[in-house]
């Protein structure tokens, strides 16, 4: 069934979308992240321009994440003094990273950037976490047990303006999660995702928040910024396609609550090996297609105003 | 599906913009007036195309009739269609350190979105290279200035990524005739086409002339939801914008629901 989209101007077939959907739902159900860094190459891949797929990736994303927040706010899950604090960082950088996407768009560019972004976050993350896992599954069948450890201190709990955070149990300052929400904010303009993949390990290994309010925090975060991105490319590229956003949500809605129900099932650890290994997994392809002799060496476009 | 109306319209003569009388041969198609007798009479299977929520493409059909026989020896029917003209870019991807990159782009001001040529015949064939050329005719002849690099190895680069996509048709089907007298060609006009003003222009050739033309145009336009969308899209992006977060995190707030009930 073909379905016209008002803004991307092209008609696709609305199964395909329900499925990419449904099926970055159920990973990102599965994983607790949004799950906007599958869906925005997936856009790019079956021929949505890379504007709108970003801008209605980020509007997909907090659609998606809403849910999630809701329900991680009703057990408790959520930090809201460091949720505030990353998203007034967040706020900030997703207003820069809107006006370097409208500048790459400019340029020409925006493919290659969105491209680069994503080999580069990517791939950096999805190794970190698979070798974190590693670590963590080879220490655990070796000593039986994890180490009680919270978290490490780092050069960075030493900065000033310390706040105290109840829920993650933490007394540091607040330069670092600003900073983290900065780049999220960023990325979250420029690769049309929530973060989440970035967030949750940021949090775990630079704050050292305890993994329990990690995926409900991370979420708030999202959330906020993933709407501030969709105002803001809405206004600045006018990039969002509302029929798009929804038909990916209506799939993807249903296949979060299927992977949310498989996900209570695996590790922590487990969870995040695999996790990092899609990271990588999308990385990898996405690389490829920078490097890969393109079929045409000429590529047209309409010149943007 | 507008192919095959029109093609069960058309021995029964449709409908031609003049109400006409009863032809007077019977074997004549029945758009020839009695006095006047125009060498040529075309027509479109529609004049509006509109793109709604379920646009997946269409065909619009050119069909006519000539005064004298068409075909072999005779005279000879050529379509050229196009959409409004509109800016492009065209850029070559260079290699930097083994990544594919945009490099250098020239600016062709005046491109047409759509762009469909057909004939009775090869136009070669049917009209001088000179004569081709005075008359723009053909997708070597369009008339594509650019700004920026000057390699003719963007132009044609621009002419082969256009007709790949389907939106340019140099005589990829042939006009067919019926009865030595109707013509009919297909305009495809894909799910990607662009909104505007379309041109369609007949020619009737003799002898490597052209006898007679005649323009006639469509509208592509969105409408119903796809529209209003666009719409207020463009002219109220903070409207559109706050709408899209509201409608997203409803939908989202809203399965959650409905699958924690089911």
């Amino acid at each position: 069934m073909q379905v016209y989209l008002p803004i991307a101007e092209m008609s696709v077939d609305a199964l395909l979308l329900l499925g990419i959907g449904f099926g970055v739902g159920w990973l990102s159900g599965l994983f607790g992240v949004g799950g906007g860094f599958l869906l925005t190459p997936l856009l790019i891949l079956i021929g949505i321009p890379a504007p709108v797929a970003v801008a209605s990736g980020a509007n997909q994303t907090l659609g998606a994440s809403v849910s999630g927040l809701i329900a991680q706010w009703r057990r408790g899950n959520v930090d809201p003094r460091m949720g505030l604090v990353l998203l007034a960082g967040g706020f900030v950088g997703s207003a820069l990273g809107v006006q370097l996407f409208a500048w790459l768009r400019r340029q020409g560019q925006v493919d290659l950037a969105v491209a680069v972004f994503y080999v580069v976050v990517l791939g950096s993350v999805g190794g970190l976490m698979v070798r974190e896992s590693v670590r963590a599954i080879l220490r655990r069948r070796r000593r039986g047990t994890a180490p009680a450890r919270l978290h490490a201190h780092l050069w960075m709990h030493g900065l000033p303006f310390k706040l105290r955070f109840r829920k993650s149990r933490l007394y540091i300052s607040v330069i670092p999660p600003l900073l983290i929400g900065l780049m999220i904010g960023v990325l979250s303009a420029v690769m049309g995702v929530g973060g989440g993949f970035m967030l949750v390990p940021a949090m775990i290994y630079l704050l050292g928040m305890p993994t329990a309010v990690v995926i409900g925090t991370s979420l708030f975060q999202v959330v906020f910024v993933a709407a501030n991105v969709t105002l803001l490319q809405a206004v600045s590229t006018g990039s969002v396609d509302i029929v798009l956003t929804l038909l990916l949500l209506v799939g993807g809605v249903a296949g979060a609550q299927f992977g949310a129900s498989m996900g209570t099932r695996l590790r922590g650890e487990e969870t995040r090996f695999l996790l990092g290994l899609l990271v990588l997994g999308v990385a990898l392809s996405l690389l490829w297609g920078l490097v890969a002799t393109p079929d045409s060496l000429f590529a047209i476009g309409p010149i943007p105003s | 599906m507008a192919l095959l109306l029109a093609a069960l319209l058309l021995p029964d003569g449709p409908a031609p913009a003049q109400p006409l009388p009863l032809p007077p041969p019977p074997p004549a198609p029945p758009q020839q007036p009695a006095q006047a007798r125009p060498p040529l009479v075309a027509e479109l299977s529609q004049t509006r195309v509109e793109i709604s929520t379920g646009f997946s493409g269409t065909d619009v059909l050119v069909f006519g009739a000539t005064e004298r026989l068409l075909g072999p020896g005779g005279d000879d029917i050529l379509v050229v269609a196009q959409s409004p003209p509109e800016p492009m870019v065209v850029r070559r991807r260079v290699n930097v350190l083994g990544f594919w990159i945009n490099g250098p782009s020239a600016r062709f001001r005046q491109v047409p979105g759509f762009y469909l040529l057909t004939g009775t015949r090869p136009l070669r064939e049917l009209l001088s290279e000179e004569e081709r050329a005075a008359k723009r005719l053909g997708l070597d002849n369009l008339p594509l200035a650019s700004t920026g690099v000057q390699d003719p190895a963007y132009h044609e680069a621009l002419l082969r990524l256009k007709q790949d996509a389907m939106l340019w048709h140099e005589e990829d089907e042939a006009i067919q005739i019926s009865g030595a007298r109707l013509f009919r060609a297909r305009l495809p006009l894909p799910a990607t086409v662009a909104t505007g003003d379309f041109r369609v222009e007949v020619l009737l050739v003799r002898d490597g002339r052209v006898m007679a033309r005649q323009e006639l145009g469509f509208r592509v336009e969105r409408v119903g939801a796809a529209a209003r969308i666009a719409d207020v899209a463009e002219q109220d992006p903070v409207i559109y914008g706050l709408a899209c977060i509201l409608l997203a995190a409803l939908a989202g707030w809203l399965g959650s629901v409905l699958f924690r009930r089911g």
